[in-house]
């Protein structure tokens, strides 16, 4: 509506002015004619002004579209998106278009302007011609970044390419252009700001950057940059190939209750809700009820879900709330069985993303510069002597029950890189000390147990184990542990009705994508991060 | 039969005053002679059967020889009778067999505690005689990274030939940059997984990932180790750490065969079919009339031309001389390509 007044105004104004400045227009006309002639290309540059200034001949064709409230359907509006533009099809074509205004840019007789549709950018070119007029040319080099416009225009194919746009051999020529939704003139972020490469290296380029509590606070435009837009679109493939891996293996997925009257592992690190008169926790993992799932014989089971952690920790890698990943499995006789499934799955999931998701991989790339992530197939199993015996090799030392400690865990990550060259690989037999206690012991080395972690880029993502399925054993383990066995009573009562032997795991979601794609913090594969200083937006 | 010449002469040994007995290490039998001897601060190496003879035989009232027979009998006659009676000597070795015991059993406690393998030493830490009785470091794991287009067929060949002698467990990878390994890399694979790996054996873990690089290379430990690259060499490393008979460092044709290596070596980097011919035209040369490439034996330097052929498919039967083709017949045999 604003821009409805505002087209009225200029042209109350250039009507005025036309009869003085005629005789100059035309002087100069003559000799720009032939840069024109090079520009216009379409148009037939010398008449087109003469007429143009005074009447508004692209009246109707450009302005608001107004609130779309469903009042017309444009059924003959045939819209393309951005990515196929530069199909031989829509060659010279007119097609119609809706995107975000993603730079504008306006000089005198002509306007640039980038159309954004998500991760693809086109070019679009107006320029004052017989069917567009000084005036629209104008209102649409005022129309504000970020701001979504519909476009008729025509597919243009032009001789260089545009480096700036990721449709580089076409453009587009605008014809009609309304605006849908305006943006603020002013926004918090630039999207090319946020959007912008990380070279370190390079110091010669711009090094302006968008903060990370800014991207986070206007989470809505900092999800709009290239980067994002594939992070999330990979996330998602994460998930979905998760699921589809695991329902082809025939596993079931479960839903598991996230208010819990106890807490699950440990009474640390929980958030206690209140419950009507009482209090209730949130749960800190399925466990307890994927195990459950397992004694009510459904054999294979995974769950895709909020997993909640008190831990007042604000490193790089932790989150208060998170998505789970979590699977549990009954197997035969030994629990390599689920060892392999688990990695197995894993290198499907690698796999799917290396095939399909390439363009997004790429696209992330573009942006923060990384390695791409490389693993094995079969996925490497080490044990975790071998892996205290290449760390000591390497002159580190540490004890054979010790816990891998966060540098360790990461130099170990690199040595089996330089070795191995995979991201991912499994440490197998943990010392049993470092486990919790329902972990089964080795039953050839009391020292070890039959747990496992799994590392991609050498941080840990998954640590799982074989769990004691014996209510007398888990009893007895607990009392060694020093825990008070009246508060795990009904866990360990659920294990009375006969158990089959399991074992599984759990996964962070944003773990994982952010290791894949080697990004330096889970804010950024978290769309809307919860951390122990942020509960907004 | 003849006299045997008197070793030492009759002469009357003086000990010096300023000496003293040495203190027995063996701290049970100490501690016996203790009690025996509780009333004297010092005990006296007389209460100790062990340090009686010793005595005895020094001692410079006997005046015997050790060498003489009979007085040898006679002495021994005496050391029986001195040291009261055989039961003492028996108790003796009861109490040594009981440590011998209880040492090995807190081994096995430490060893246990450490988490070690129970069954004690690992085979590739024995002792070779053949580098002087030095002991051999436990092999690492090896990694060795091939192309899918360039298999190293050697590995295949050793393990082969090595069947009775040594275990190579390989276990193949596919690496991210590699997501299909064609036929003949598949192929290769299985027969890989064919050959039976004897437990009993010394081994070697190598971990063969198909991966897309330039040379066959091979990673021991990145820490300590540069990468060896190019198949001979790897050939080389494992006819150094391998069976003993396979070792060919020590053989006095170890230049011929070092010779034949490097020919495959360059074999394997001939693009014209003329500078392969070239090639083979050499290793015919360097055969001979030899049975194999380094005399009457198969050394490694057979294994490294063998598996080199087999991975030019551009060298068919036609461009071996009649030698090269028995040859490879008799090798075949063995390596079982």
């Amino acid at each position: 509506m604003v821009a409805d007044k505002e087209n009225v105004a200029t042209g109350a104004v250039e009507g005025e002015t036309t009869s003085k400045k005629a005789a100059k227009k035309q002087a100069k006309e003559a000799l720009k004619a032939a840069k024109k002639a090079e520009i216009k290309a379409a148009n037939s540059a010398n008449n087109a002004e003469e007429g143009g200034d005074s009447v508004d001949v692209s009246a109707g064709r450009y302005g608001s579209a107004g609130l779309i409230q469903s009042k017309e359907k444009f059924e003959d509006r045939k819209f393309v998106s951005v990515s196929e533009l530069s199909q031989p099809a829509y060659r010279d074509q007119l097609v119609w278009v809706r995107g975000r205004v993603h730079t504008s840019r306006s000089k005198g007789k002509q306007c640039f302007l980038v159309l954004r549709q998500q991760s693809s950018t086109v070019q679009c070119i107006l320029a004052v011609g017989d069917r567009i007029s000084k005036q629209m040319v104008k209102f649409s080099g005022n129309v504000s970044r970020e701001s979504i416009i519909d476009v008729q225009a025509k597919v243009v194919s032009v001789p260089n390419k545009i480096e700036s746009c990721t449709e580089q051999t076409i453009e587009l020529c605008i014809e009609q252009l309304f605006v849908v939704s305006q943006a603020k003139p002013q926004l918090p972020l630039q999207i090319e700001d946020a959007s912008r490469a990380e070279n370190p290296d390079d110091a010669d380029s711009l090094n302006i950057r968008v903060n990370q509590d800014t991207r986070l606070d206007n989470r809505v435009l900092d999800l709009r940059t290239p980067a994002n837009q594939a992070i999330f679109r990979l996330e998602a493939g994460v998930c979905r190939l998760f699921r589809d891996i695991l329902t082809a293996k025939g596993f079931t997925e479960i839903h598991t209750p996230k208010i819990i009257s106890a807490a699950s592992e440990g009474g640390a690190n929980v958030f206690t809700v209140s419950y009507f008169k009482d209090s209730a926790y949130l749960a800190q993992s399925p466990q307890l009820y994927k195990q459950m799932a397992i004694a009510a014989d459904f054999d294979k089971v995974y769950t895709v879900g909020a997993v909640f952690r008190a831990e007042d920790s604000n490193t790089h890698r932790h989150l208060t709330e998170f998505v789970g990943l979590d699977l549990e499995m009954a197997f035969k006789y030994h629990y390599h069985e689920v060892l392999h499934t688990i990695a197995d799955t894993f290198t499907g999931i690698f796999k799917g993303l290396r095939d399909t998701y390439s363009t997004e991989i790429a696209a992330v790339n573009q942006q923060f510069k990384v390695e791409p992530f490389k693993f094995l197939e079969p996925p490497l199993i080490l044990e975790f002597a071998e892996g205290v015996q290449m760390l000591r090799e390497a002159g580190v030392e540490t004890g054979d029950e010790e816990d891998l400690s966060t540098p360790n865990e990461k130099l170990l990550g690199r040595l089996v890189k330089a070795k191995y060259d995979t991201d991912f690989y499994v440490l197998d037999k943990f010392p049993l000390a470092i486990r919790p206690f329902y972990t089964m012991p080795d039953p050839n080395n009391p020292m070890y147990s039959n747990s496992y972690d799994m590392f991609m880029r050498g941080e840990e993502i998954l640590s799982g184990a074989q769990r004691i399925h014996d209510p007398d054993f888990l009893l007895e383990r607990a009392k060694h542990h020093a825990i008070d066995t009246s508060k795990i009573a009904a866990y360990i009562e659920s294990f009375r009705f006969g158990c089959p032997p399991h074992a599984g795991g759990g996964i962070g979601m944003e773990r994982v994508v952010m290791l894949y794609l080697g990004l330096d913090n889970i804010r950024k594969t978290s769309m809307f991060p919860r951390d122990p200083k942020r509960l907004t937006p | 039969m003849y006299e045997l010449k008197t070793l030492l002469p009759e002469y009357d040994i003086q000990l010096p005053t300023c000496m003293y007995p040495m203190k027995v290490l063996n701290n049970s039998v100490a501690s016996e002679v203790i009690k025996a001897d509780a009333c004297s601060g010092f005990y006296n190496g007389n209460g100790n059967p062990l340090a009686t003879s010793a005595v005895n035989c020094l001692g410079p009232k006997k005046n015997v020889c050790a060498l003489d027979l009979d007085n040898l009998s006679a002495q021994i006659q005496n050391l029986l009778k001195s040291s009261n009676d055989v039961d003492s000597v028996c108790a003796r070795q009861e109490k040594v067999l009981k440590q011998l015991q209880d040492l090995k059993q807190q081994m096995a406690n430490i060893r246990a505690s450490l988490g070690l393998c129970q069954k004690g030493p690992q085979h590739t830490g024995q002792t070779s005689l053949r580098n002087g009785g030095l002991r051999e470091e436990p092999l690492h794991d090896i990694v060795i990274n091939g192309h899918p287009n360039f298999v190293p067929y050697a590995l295949l060949a050793l393990k082969n030939a090595w069947k009775n002698l040594f275990t190579i467990d390989v276990r193949t990878f596919k690496h991210s940059t590699m997501p299909d390994i064609g036929k003949d890399a598949s192929e290769f694979e299985k027969k890989l997984s064919q050959v039976k790996i004897d437990p009993s054996k010394p081994k070697v873990k190598v971990s063969l990932i198909w991966k897309n690089c330039e040379h066959t290379e091979m990673i021991s430990s990145p820490t300590m180790y540069v990468p060896i690259y190019g198949e001979v060499n790897i050939i080389r490393y494992l006819g150094r750490v391998g069976p003993e008979e396979y070792r060919y460092e020590d053989l006095p044709n170890c230049n011929e065969i070092d010779a034949v290596l490097d020919i495959c070596y360059q074999l394997l980097r001939c693009n014209t079919t003329k500078s392969r011919a070239s090639m083979l035209r050499a290793l015919n040369l360097r055969l001979g009339k030899q049975k194999y490439f380094g005399g009457d034996k198969i050394t490694i330097a057979d294994v490294g031309v063998h598996s080199s052929l087999k991975r030019l498919p551009a060298i068919t039967s036609k461009d071996l001389t009649p030698t090269l083709t028995e040859w490879q017949k008799r090798v075949q045999l063995v390596t079982q390509l």
